[in-house]
């Protein structure tokens, strides 16, 4: 469970362009279920989403991840959290470029240590389960748009965490691909791990396999359309 | 004042840091005031971040604090030649008022910021500031010293006159002068070096108990906070003959210039460093059984211990050396 109590984020704050991206928001989000966040351009559900994914910090309020109150923790330790417990997937899929598809997946465990022949195994394990293991030794900037979503999610498990972030991770794929992608979601969350997506797409949000949608306007939960 | 470059370096830096651990003393006095972990008020919050920000802050200022104190040795050395009498830096502190306090403000200053970078670093093994509260009243505490000292050591130097007749060591630090100089020199040697050898070997003894079984924290601490004033007295009274090969010159000083290849420096160096990282180990003996620190903790007082030892080691063997390799005897 992820527990999100009185949480506010401000940017800019006590400026003129002070902006409150987030507005108090409680929300619990289960273990194991899709939950989406909802909501039109500006409506605070990136800046939530780095809120539950421990990438940025709150203005006021506290979040639980599990029995942990993480806003309260240092940056090494909270690195740590997002580190073991987290893994993301970007909107622009964020690969590196000039690195192979291997390489990306990767990357993520380099800090963890641990020997490399066995990551280099379960990175092409990652790759081969999402259907492009065979893309492995070629370059990111080689990859196409369903390909490199899917190096992107396999890089995202390859720290085997127990929560995946997606932010809009449908906006660069076609109606096929998106339908796709909401599969392999569905998979993630059969195996146990919680998903937490932000999407303003209707294949998205409207998909059968979500079990929580929750939308936002403002910076703020609101019931029904947003 | 005298435009030498380490003098205005050193009257920039006391500003500087004057300023900087005022800034830190505010925050740390409004943290005291308003922490209260249990709350995610956008006050708490920002004092969460504000503590990071005056911890690295306050770690760079004090590490640039404590080596001051070898810069300004070294300034007061390199000034001597201005002075009617100085032959070192014993003259050149002489050369005004504020010399000397602010020679002993800057050692104790060592002692205490050493020992809240030690505090500071053992806070931040724990995920829920453990040590919040202690190193800010702690910090709260010694920042009157450390403001005393800078505000002393800028008055040193705006005092210092080129024309000033001064003290020689000689003088200073002779046995049949007045003054805390001739009163250590004046300390019987065997009993001032049998005291400091015994000391040193009790700390070495403690650290080794302590890093090899975790056992001996405190007598550690204890001893290596005795060793600090015993050792400074030691070097005066009984080891700085052995390196002059003079019985009756009993200059601390002397030993920072090229005649005695900068002895000095290593030898204050090891003495203080370890001394400090041995009386860390017993300052944070009562912290061990926090339940955020009890797996970090004991580790990081082994680290210090190891330090500590490698340390007071280098200073038995210098020291070791010194006496073996000298012309002069003293029974």
């Amino acid at each position: 469970m992820i527990r999100l109590q009185d949480v506010r984020r401000v940017f800019h704050q006590g400026r003129p362009d002070e902006l409150v991206a987030v507005d108090d928001v409680t929300l619990d989000i289960a273990d194991a279920r899709i939950t989406v966040l909802r909501g039109p351009s500006g409506s605070g559900k990136t800046s939530l989403l780095a809120l539950v994914g421990c990438m940025a910090r709150p203005t006021s309020g506290r979040i639980h991840v599990g029995d942990r109150e993480v806003t309260s923790l240092p940056e090494h330790f909270l690195t740590e959290v997002r580190r073991l417990t987290f893994g993301f997937v970007f909107q622009q899929f964020h690969l590196v470029r000039g690195l192979t598809a291997l390489e990306n997946v990767m990357l993520p465990a380099y800090p963890l240590g641990g020997s490399r022949k066995a990551l280099v195994a379960r990175a092409q394990a990652l790759l081969d389960r999402f259907g492009v293991g065979a893309r492995a030794h070629a370059r990111a900037d080689w990859l196409s748009g369903g390909e490199a979503q899917r190096v992107a999610i396999a890089r995202a498990l390859v720290n085997d965490p127990r929560v995946v972030v997606a932010d809009e991770p449908t906006a660069h794929l076609d109606s096929k691909l998106s339908a796709g992608f909401m599969d392999l979601v569905a998979a993630l969350r059969d195996e146990g791990r919680t998903v937490v997506m932000a999407s303003h797409d209707a294949i998205v949000y409207d998909s059968p396999l979500v079990d929580h949608v929750v939308s936002m306007r403002d910076g703020r939960i609101v019931r029904g359309e947003p | 004042m005298i435009l030498h470059p380490s003098v205005l370096a050193l009257v920039g830096s006391a500003l500087l840091i004057g300023a900087l651990l005022l800034y830190s003393a505010y925050w740390g006095a409004r943290i005291l005031e308003r922490w209260d972990l249990s709350s995610g008020s956008e006050v708490q919050l920002g004092l969460e971040r504000r503590t990071h920000l005056v911890s690295t802050l306050l770690g760079y200022v004090l590490v640039f604090g404590i080596a001051s104190l070898f810069l300004f040795v070294f300034t007061a050395d390199s000034l001597a030649p201005l002075f009617t009498g100085a032959m070192c830096a014993a003259g050149s502190l002489k050369a005004s008022p504020y010399g000397y306090p602010v020679l002993l403000l800057q050692i104790g200053g060592f002692s205490l910021a050493g020992i809240w970078l030690i505090v500071n670093r053992a806070d931040s093994l724990g995920h829920d500031y453990p040590l919040v509260r202690f190193k800010y009243r702690f910090l709260l505490a010694i920042t009157p010293v450390l403001l005393l000292e800078m505000m002393l050591r800028a008055a040193y130097f705006l005092d210092l006159k080129p024309e000033v007749i001064t003290s020689c060591c000689g003088s200073l630090f002779g046995t049949g002068g007045r003054g805390v100089g001739s009163d250590l020199a004046g300390l019987s040697p065997p009993l001032a070096g049998g005291a400091f050898v015994i000391l040193l070997a009790g700390a070495v003894a403690a650290g080794l108990l302590f890093r090899l079984v975790g056992r001996g924290g405190w007598a550690l601490g204890v001893l290596s906070a005795l060793l600090l004033p015993v050792g400074l007295a030691a070097v005066v009274s009984w080891l700085s003959p052995y390196v002059y090969e003079l019985p009756t010159h009993h200059c601390p000083f002397c030993l920072l210039q090229r005649e005695y290849r900068w002895i000095g420096y290593p030898l204050y160096g090891a003495l203080l460093a370890g001394s400090l990282t041995g009386t860390g180990v017993g300052v944070l003996m009562p912290f061990r059984s926090i339940p955020s620190l009890a797996g970090t903790l004991p580790a990081y007082q082994r680290r210090l211990a190891g330090w500590s030892v490698g340390l007071l080691a280098v200073l038995a063997a210098l020291v070791a050396a010194i006496v073996a390799g000298s012309q002069l005897r003293i029974s």
